[in-house]
């Protein structure tokens, strides 16, 4: 079977939202994504990328169709087994960069590996700053994380993504606040981690250049995949 | 790669003592509010404990746990039922009553029956009468105790109440009397002097004072005498054997019910509670243990309102954080126990400082002074129950006031609130 060797299987994907009145936001969708690629998904604004991607990213459970990741259908799982899995095996970087405003940009970044459990805290910080340097945020690790800048604060977002190295990353545009610099830089990070350690990366753009940088491109048009 | 595991509980933790310290004002005031709910529990209950106390220590200086006594008024014999068939109608006129029996005249068997029960801790007969006292052209109405010196102060402590001369005088000179001191100072005698008593058979004696007795209770000081019982036998011209009254203590004063109906079957006399003797005193010591729990346990409630409303606050505050956790992985579990370990430490540390404020306000208290009845300062009397039930009241109720918020954000659904 070929499942094996997707990281991501969509198949029939409908959602609705009922609120205020019901409609349609996806309209059948069926696509996979391989082991190792850079995926990027393009679309007009409330083409229904965002919805998409956290149907993907097992929070949004509210859906018609199924979800398979490495072959393990996830469609029909609890919540909290859900969350056991997201833990484990998917990064996320949200649109809004969300970080917890009280705790340290280093502790923001480890929590995710406490969580799982499987270093010690020594060996978890120590993954926690490579990855910081890897952003080039070393030296705003101890600060509060509602301390930082937007863009400061969407790079911890993405350390923190990094840092149970997922088998998928998912991102809803990482680098919508960044400068062409740090744009780039994290584009050659999830370049790298796609190609080296064969991690799938999965990011909503608007940023054209960064589409072209991918593997392959989705376009989205009102809730429909164009070809 | 190192074995050492680290359990979520610990991320947990670590996370639940960042959402504490990280808004101090809102932590103290929820813990404020359990340190003053506990602490109110422990002072309230403590002062009423040693009113309770003190109310007993005044009640029991002169009344004992059982009393069994000779009720003649509750005899009806009626003679005429037995010679005529019911029915048959009488007209008996001017009936008169006939004393069958008076007092106690076997008082040393009955004191032996007694004697056997275990829970017994002490016996004291006395022959209780009402006398005139005289002295000079004075005349005052008033009563004599004849007591056992001995078990009677083993019962009610009374020796140390002699103000004047000494109790013990009572057993070595008989014909000495112990005088209330307002019934002295009305007569205007003193140690030594001689007091004429003239009972109501018209009996008349002179006794010498022995002693002066001030009691907390002033209807006794100014009223009560006590002779040796075997003196007050010889002066009512009663056997060596008799008594009024036989007074029983018991180790646990409000174990009567058993004893007394035990008694009952073995003894042809009346046997009484205090209880049922001073239903008063038993309604006002329960109605101020109620008021004492109403009163402490609304405290509770009004501090588990706050700490209820304050993690709601937090819970509503932090709803996009804990979002950003369950998105990250973890689960409602995990929240939960997040909140409530919050609240555990609240409750634990208020539980603590509300102890210790309880004492301390107790023992402020304990200072005032109040000088009635035998009373130097307002009473307090501290009941190690009653700590251990502040405690866990204290404990409970900010668990379940932090259980309520703490569900309601384990069952938020991350994706509601990172979407918008
Ligand atoms: N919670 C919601 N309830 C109802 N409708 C919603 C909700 N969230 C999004 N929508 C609608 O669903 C559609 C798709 O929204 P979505 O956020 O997926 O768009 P998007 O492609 O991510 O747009 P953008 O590029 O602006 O982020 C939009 O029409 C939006 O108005
Ligand atoms: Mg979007």
């Amino acid at each position: 079977m070929k499942t094996t060797e997707n990281a991501l299987q969509v198949r029939s994907l409908i959602k609705y939202f009922h609120d205020p009145q019901t409609f349609q936001v996806i309209k059948n969708i069926s696509f996979d994504v391989k082991k190792g690629e850079f995926l990027s998904i393009i679309g007009k604004s409330g083409s229904g990328k965002s919805t998409l991607l956290y149907v993907l990213s097992t929070m949004d459970t509210d859906y018609e169709g199924s979800l398979e990741f490495n072959g393990e259908r996830l469609t029909g799982k609890t919540q909290n087994q859900l969350a056991a899995f997201r833990n484990e095996h998917i990064g996320f970087v949200f649109q809004f960069h969300y970080l917890l405003p009280e705790f340290s940009t280093l502790q923001n970044v480890m929590l995710p590996a406490l969580k799982l459990g499987k270093l010690s805290s020594e060996e978890i910080e120590h993954h926690a700053y490579e990855n910081l340097r890897l952003l080039d945020l070393e030296d705003q690790s101890l600060k509060k994380a509602n301390k930082l800048s937007g863009g400061q604060q969407q790079r911890v977002a993405i350390a923190r993504a990094l840092i149970n190295n997922p088998s998928v990353i998912m991102g809803d545009e990482p680098t919508g606040n960044l400068d062409s610099k740090n744009s780039l830089a994290v584009q050659d990070i999830f370049r790298n981690l796609a190609r080296e350690f064969g991690q799938t990366i999965i990011c909503v753009t608007h940023d054209n250049d960064f589409a072209r940088n991918t593997d392959r491109t989705i376009e989205m048009a009102d809730g429909l995949i164009l070809k | 790669m190192k074995q050492s595991k680290i359990k979520k509980p610990t991320v947990n933790r670590q996370i639940a003592w960042t959402h504490l310290n990280s808004k101090p004002g809102q932590t103290l005031v929820a813990l404020l509010g359990v340190t003053f709910g506990v602490s109110m529990y422990i002072f309230m209950n403590s002062f009423m404990n040693g009113v309770n106390q003190a109310q007993d220590d005044l009640a029991f200086s002169t009344l004992a746990h059982i009393r069994i006594y000779n009720d003649d008024d509750k005899r009806s014999y009626n003679p005429a039922e037995s010679f005529f068939d019911a029915g048959t109608l009488l007209n008996i006129r001017n009936k008169k009553s006939l004393q069958y029996t008076d007092g106690i005249k076997n008082t040393s068997q009955v004191i032996s029956i007694i004697e056997k029960q275990p829970e017994v801790t002490g016996i004291t007969p006395q022959l209780n009468f009402s006398v005139f006292f005289r002295s000079g052209s004075k005349k005052i109405n008033g009563s004599i105790s004849g007591v056992e010196p001995a078990s009677e102060n083993q019962l009610f402590g009374i020796g140390s109440k002699v103000i004047a001369g000494s109790w013990n005088k009572l057993d070595v000179q008989k014909s000495g009397i112990i005088l209330g001191k307002l019934l002295a100072e009305k007569l205007n005698v003193g140690l030594n002097d001689n007091v004429n008593v003239l009972n109501s058979d018209g009996v008349s004696k002179n006794y010498t004072v022995v002693g002066i007795v001030e009691t907390s209770v002033k209807e006794i000081d100014k009223s009560r005498a006590y002779l040796n019982i075997a003196t007050a036998r010889q002066f009512q011209g009663k056997n060596f054997d008799y008594s009024s009254d036989i007074q029983v203590n018991l180790r646990d004063r409000d174990q009567t019910a058993s004893l007394v109906s035990q008694l009952k079957s073995a003894i042809p006399y009346q046997v009484e509670s205090w209880q049922t003797a001073n239903q008063q005193l038993l309604a006002a010591s329960q109605l101020r243990s109620i008021i004492a729990i109403a009163v402490s346990l609304t405290i509770l409630l009004v501090a588990g309102f706050g700490i209820y409303n304050i993690m709601n606050m937090t819970i509503n505050e932090k709803i996009r954080e804990i979002a950003i956790l369950k998105a990250m992985g973890f689960s409602g579990g995990d929240i939960l126990s997040i909140f409530l370990a919050q609240a555990a430490v609240i409750g634990v540390v208020g539980g603590i400082t509300g102890v210790l404020l309880g004492m301390g306000i107790s023992a402020a208290v304990n200072q005032v002074p109040f000088k009635v009845a035998g009373l130097t300062t307002l009473p307090i009397t501290y009941n190690p129950a009653d700590f251990v039930s502040a405690i866990v009241f204290g404990i409970a109720t900010t668990l379940f006031a932090g259980y309520l918020p703490a569900r309601k954000a384990s069952k938020i659904d991350p994706v509601v609130i990172i979407r918008g």
